[in-house]
This record gives C-alpha cells, structure tokens and sequence, in this order.
C-alpha cells in the first residue's frame, strides 16, 4: 500500500515539475494557463492521493482535498482563461500565418 | 444611539480604572495596586518554572497526554495558540489594532456614498455555479479554523481571511452583489469590544489584564483552554468583517455627482 502510495507521489510530483516547465515553455497566456491547470491537476491529484495511500489515516481527508481541488482549480482557471480572453490578450500566431496550436 | 452607547462604554471603562487604581484593597474583585502587579513573575518565571503536574507536591513534572490531562496552564493543544492568544494575548490585541486601523483608514479614503463598480463583463456560468458549490466549504472552513484555534493549526486571523474570501468570491461572481458593509462593521465593533471586555473581566477576577480566568479543562477537547477559544471565535469574526469590509470598500466606487 505505502509503496503504491510512493508511485502515486513520483508520478504527481513528475507531473507537477511537467507543469511547471509548460508555463516556462508555452507561447502565451492561454497556452500557458492550460499547461499550468492541467498538468498541476492531475498532479496535485496524484500527490494528495499518493500521501493517503502512504499514511491510510489521511486517506479520507486526502480524498476530501482532492475534491476540493477538482471543482475550484479548474473554475479559477476557466474565469483567469475567460478574463484574458475578454479583454482580447494577443494570442500567439505561428509563423507560416496559422492561428496557434 | 451610538453616542449613548459610546458614551456609557467611556462610563464603564472610568469607573473600571477609577475602582481599580483607589479600591483595590477593599473590593472584592483581584485588582492589584498600581504598580505591585509582578507581570515578569506571572509569565517569565511562570514559563522557566513550567510545571504541568496536576498536584503541585510532586517535584517531577508529569507528561502532558493528549486527552487527558487536567487542568494544564492553558489548556492549549496548539502550543502556539497558547502563547499567541493567552501568554502574548496583549499583543494580539495590538495586532488586531493594526488591522482595524488599516481597515478604517480604507474607510475614510473610499468614503461617500457608494455603488457597484461597473463590471467590463459578466462572470461566466461556471464561475456563478462553481461559486456556489464552495462557498458553503469555505465559510464552514473557516468558521473551523477558528473555533478549533486551540487544538488544531489555524486561529482567528487565517479564519477570519478565509470568510473574507468568501465574501470577494460573491462580489466577483455576481455583478449587482452588494453586501450589507453596515452589519459588517457592526460585527467588528462587537467583537472587537468584546475582547477588551473578556481582558477587563481576566483583570477583575485573575488580577491582570486578559487573564485566563476559566477553568482550562481537558487538553484536546473542543470546550477547554479557558477563554483561548472564546477570545479566537472573537478575533475570528473582528478579522473576517474588517477584511470582508475593505473588500466591499474596493469593490465599490464612489456615486458620480
């Protein structure tokens, strides 16, 4: 169980770094933002889970706190996403013309 | 009205020094003379010389259990919360000065009669329902934190904060919100008064200011500490209606003349 848990917290903590070079590495704001919520989602997710599994007395609250995070994390990103979007921040064009990936 | 109230509270707090500076040796209540009061005895040496055993006899002092022991000096199972809010409550009191003076100077700045600033958009659907889901967690959160401030991290001030933004989360998410700021500042005066009635009753029955006069019950019970949770349920609503304030005072400009 508490190595399953192990797994679970390399596997989000791997996430979590991912994430973090996506916002380095990602053209604009929307990019960046998906690469942050997405990536640090499942990764928060995976490294919550993983304390719980590693320390079954937490597994109830770890659960808890993942909820927590599935409904707020990807609002606020939705209202940061929407906001930038409204107030018409310049999306990233590729060279050849085409509007971004 | 509020005249006659601050009025009678002025009242109150001069006969409290005036009884406390001449009657001390007659009256019933445990004033010490100017002066005589031994502040470094009561926390200093009281601190060096911790002795948490129930009886005093015993020179070897007992292990502190979870749940258990009795009567313990504070009572307190969150050992910071014990010196934040019982040994160095004055300066607690000192904090939550700062913050009302922070909060009354946004105040008198975003003074005049107010309206809603002017959104440039609506909040999305999602906002509006995602909204709605946590902001029940949130107050409920909150109010835990700070009524477990004894027994668990968290206390008045993290609280108070996490209903203020409560209170940004309906102002960002429904454009015509406007919250009652009136209640806000009651709540605040309420319980910011409260507190220094809660130390005032610590000089009269324990002999100096903000004293842990009731019994400290159980450690790690939700009814113990002494007055450490009634005074955190206190600073709880003073921070959460002064910070909820200041973000009503943003949220709001001033009406075009």
């Amino acid at each position: 169980m508490s190595i399953l848990g192990y797994i679970f917290m390399i596997f989000g903590a791997a996430f979590l770094a991912l994430g973090g070079f996506g916002v380095f590495r990602m053209p604009d704001v929307f990019n960046r933002i998906q690469a942050g919520t997405k990536a640090t989602t499942l990764g928060a997710f995976s490294l919550i889970l993983g304390v719980g599994l590693a320390n079954p007395d937490w597994l109830i609250k770890a659960i808890l706190i993942i909820v927590f995070i599935a409904i707020t994390n990807p609002v606020g990103s939705s209202v940061l996403a929407r906001a930038a979007y409204k107030k018409n921040v310049k999306q990233y064009v590729k060279e050849d013309g085409k509007a971004g990936e | 009205m509020k005249q006659a109230v601050s009025i009678v509270l002025v009242l109150l707090l001069g006969a409290f020094i005036f009884t406390a500076l001449y009657f001390a040796d007659s009256s019933p209540l445990q004033f010490k003379p100017y002066g005589d009061a031994d502040l470094s005895g009561r926390v200093s040496q009281g601190y060096v010389d911790k002795n948490v055993t129930a009886d005093a006899a015993s020179e070897e002092p007992a292990a502190v259990v979870y749940g258990e022991t009795k009567n313990a000096e504070t009572g307190s199972a969150n050992i910071v919360t014990s010196v934040v809010v019982n040994y160095r409550s004055f300066d607690t009191l000192g904090e939550v000065t700062v913050l009302f003076v922070a909060a009354l100077g946004v105040g008198l700045l975003l003074s005049g009669k107010r309206r809603r600033q002017e959104a440039a958009f609506q909040p999305s659907f999602i906002l509006k329902h995602g909204v709605r889901i946590v902001l029940g967690i949130m107050v409920i959160f909150g109010v835990y934190l700070f009524t477990h401030g004894h027994l668990t991290p968290g206390g008045g001030f993290s609280g108070g904060s996490i209903i203020a933004a409560a209170v940004l989360l309906l102002y960002v998410s429904d454009n015509a919100f406007k919250a009652k700021v009136k209640a806000f500042k009651i709540a605040e005066g309420v319980a910011g008064s409260l507190y220094v009635v809660a130390g005032l009753l610590g000089l009269a029955l324990g002999g100096y200011f903000l004293y842990n006069f009731l019994p400290t019950g159980v450690v790690g019970d939700l009814l113990s500490a002494g007055i450490v949770p009634i005074v955190y349920i206190l600073i709880g609503l003073k921070v959460g209606s002064e910070i909820s304030g200041v973000i009503a005072g943003f949220a709001t400009e001033e009406e075009a003349l």
